[in-house]
C-alpha cells in the first residue's frame, strides 16, 4: 500500500485564500481548508519537513505571514470508502439488471440478471447515471457471442455485464492498481472465470484489434486523448460505447470520433449526463 | 422538506484529475460521502481546465448525499498563468521571475471578486498585486 504525508499548517494571520494559492508552488496533491487551518498532501517524501519549513519560513521573511506552526501525520492507503460502502443497497438499474453488494441478499424474478460488486474505492456501482446509461447500452447493443473491451474498467462491473448479456468474452482494463484489484475481486463474487479478464493497463497497449463492441465509461478530456487508439481496437462494423460525459461534452466527443471514420448510432440521457454509441 | 446539511468540506484539487488518494478520500470518506461519485463529476465538470487549481465546497447531506460548487483558482496560480512561469521566486525581494500587466492583474482581481474579501475591484487587485510581489512577479504599470 501507497503511503502519503499529510501536512497541517496553521499561520497568522490565517489568510487560506492567498496561503494555499502560494503552497501550490510545493506542487501537493491537494489542499484541505479548514476554518483554522490548511490541511496538504503529499506523496511520501522524508524532505516534505525541511521544503514545507523552508517555505513557510520565506513567508515568513517576505512579511506575508508573521508566524507559523506545521505538524506531519504519516497515512497509509486504505479504503477510505468504507463508510459509504455499508449503505450500498440493491439496485435495480433496468427491467434486466440488478447490481447488489455482497452482503446484501436478493432473490432475482425469472429472466434478471444479477451481479455483485463490492466497490471499495473504484467507479461503477450502479449508482452513477453513467454507470445506469452504459448498462442500458450494454443491454441494447451488445450480441451473444461477441469480444468486448472495457477501458477504465474500475469495478468491472460493464466487463462482467456484458458476458452475462452474452458476450463470449469481455477484456477490462484499468491504469489504476486500486480497481485491477478490486476487479479481480469480483470476477470472483460473479464467477465468470475464463470469460473475463482484467489487465492493468493503459489501451495503448493492448495488442488485439478485433473486438465487436468497446465500451469507455471515463470523462471528455480523456476520451478525446485516447481516441485514436478506442477506434483502432474496434474491427469493421464493431460499436464504441462512450459515457462520462455531460450533455455539453456530445458536439466535442461527435467531431472528434466521427473524424475517425466512426459514425453517430444511438444516444440516450439521463439527466446531465448522456451515453454516445458509435459504429465503426 | 429540504434536507439537513451535516457538513462542508473545503478543498483544492487540480482540474480534471480528482482521485481516492488524498486529499479527496480521507476528507469525503470520513463524512461517508461516495468518492468515486465525487470524483467522476468533478472531473467531468472541470474537463477542459487542465493544469488549474480548482477549489471546490461540497455540502454534505444527512443522507449521505452531496452536492458541490467550485470556485475561481487561487490567485496565485492565476498570476503564474499570466506571466507563464511555472513557480514562484524563493527570493522576491531580489530575484525577479515574471511580470504581469496592470491589466492582467485587474482581470484576475475581477475574476476572483466573488471569492476575495474585497470592497471593490481596486481593493482586490491591490491584494492580487501583494501576491504578485510575494511570488517575484512584477506588475507593469
Amino acid at each position: 500500500m501507497k503511503n502519503y504525508f499529510e501536512v497541517i499548517i496553521d499561520t497568522d494571520p490565517f489568510n487560506p485564500e492567498e496561503l494555499s494559492g502560494l503552497l501550490w508552488e510545493l506542487n501537493p496533491l491537494g489542499i484541505v481548508e479548514n476554518d483554522d487551518a490548511l490541511v496538504i498532501s503529499f506523496d511520501a517524501d522524508e524532505s516534505i519537513d525541511q521544503t514545507v519549513k523552508d517555505f513557510l519560513q520565506e513567508l515568513v521573511e517576505k512579511k506575508v505571514i508573521n508566524s507559523f506552526s506545521y505538524s506531519i501525520n504519516e497515512i497509509e492507503e486504505k479504503n477510505w470508502n468504507e463508510e459509504w460502502e455499508k449503505n450500498l443497497k440493491v439496485i435495480k438499474v433496468t427491467d434486466k439488471i440488478v447490481i447488489k453488494p455482497s452482503f446484501r441478499e436478493y432473490s432475482p424474478s425469472e429472466g434478471e440478471i444479477v451481479i455483485t460488486i463490492d466497490p471499495k474505492m473504484s467507479f461503477g456501482t450502479g449508482e452513477h447515471q453513467t454507470t445506469k446509461l452504459m448498462l442500458s447500452m450494454c443491454e441494447k447493443h451488445i450480441e451473444k457471442k461477441t469480444k468486448v473491451l472495457d477501458v477504465g474498467t474500475g469495478t468491472g462491473v460493464l466487463a462482467i455485464a456484458s458476458v452475462m448479456l452474452g458476450a463470449d468474452y469481455a477484456l477490462g482494463i484499468d491504469n489504476d492498481e486500486w480497481c485491477y484489484e478490486n476487479a479481480l475481486e469480483n470476477i470472483d463474487q460473479n464467477h465468470v472465470y475464463g470469460k473475463v479478464e482484467f489487465r492493468l493497463a493503459e489501451v495503448g497497449n493492448i495488442s488485439e484489434h478485433d473486438f465487436d463492441c468497446l465500451l469507455a465509461n471515463i470523462q471528455k478530456d480523456v476520451l478525446l486523448i485516447i481516441a485514436k487508439d478506442i477506434v483502432s481496437k474496434v474491427k469493421a462494423g464493431g460499436k464504441v460505447i462512450l459515457s462520462g460525459l455531460l450533455y455539453t461534452d456530445e458536439a466535442d466527443i461527435c467531431d472528434c470520433y466521427t473524424q475517425l471514420g466512426l459514425s453517430l448510432s444511438d444516444k440516450m440521457q439521463l439527466d446531465e449526463w448522456i451515453a454516445l454509441v458509435f459504429k465503426k | 422538506m429540504a434536507k439537513k446539511i451535516t457538513g462542508y468540506i473545503k478543498l483544492q484539487i487540480p482540474a480534471g484529475k480528482a482521485n481516492p488518494s488524498p486529499p479527496v478520500g480521507p476528507a469525503l470518506g470520513q463524512k461517508g460521502v461516495n468518492i468515486m461519485e465525487f470524483c467522476k463529476q468533478f472531473n467531468a465538470k472541470t474537463s477542459g481546465q487542465e493544469g488549474l487549481i480548482i477549489p471546490v465546497v461540497i455540502t454534505v447531506f444527512s443522507d449521505k448525499s452531496f452536492t458541490f460548487i467550485t470556485k475561481t483558482p487561487p490567485a496565485a496560480v492565476l498570476l503564474k498563468k499570466a506571466a507563464k512561469i511555472e513557480k514562484g521566486s524563493a527570493e522576491s525581494n531580489k530575484i525577479k521571475v515574471g511580470k504581469v500587466s496592470k491589466t492582467q492583474v485587474e482581470e484576475i482581481a475581477k475574476l476572483k471578486m466573488p471569492d476575495l474579501n474585497a470592497n471593490d475591484v481596486e481593493h482586490a487587485m491591490s491584494m492580487v498585486a501583494g501576491t504578485a510581489r510575494s511570488m517575484g512577479i512584477t506588475v507593469d504599470e
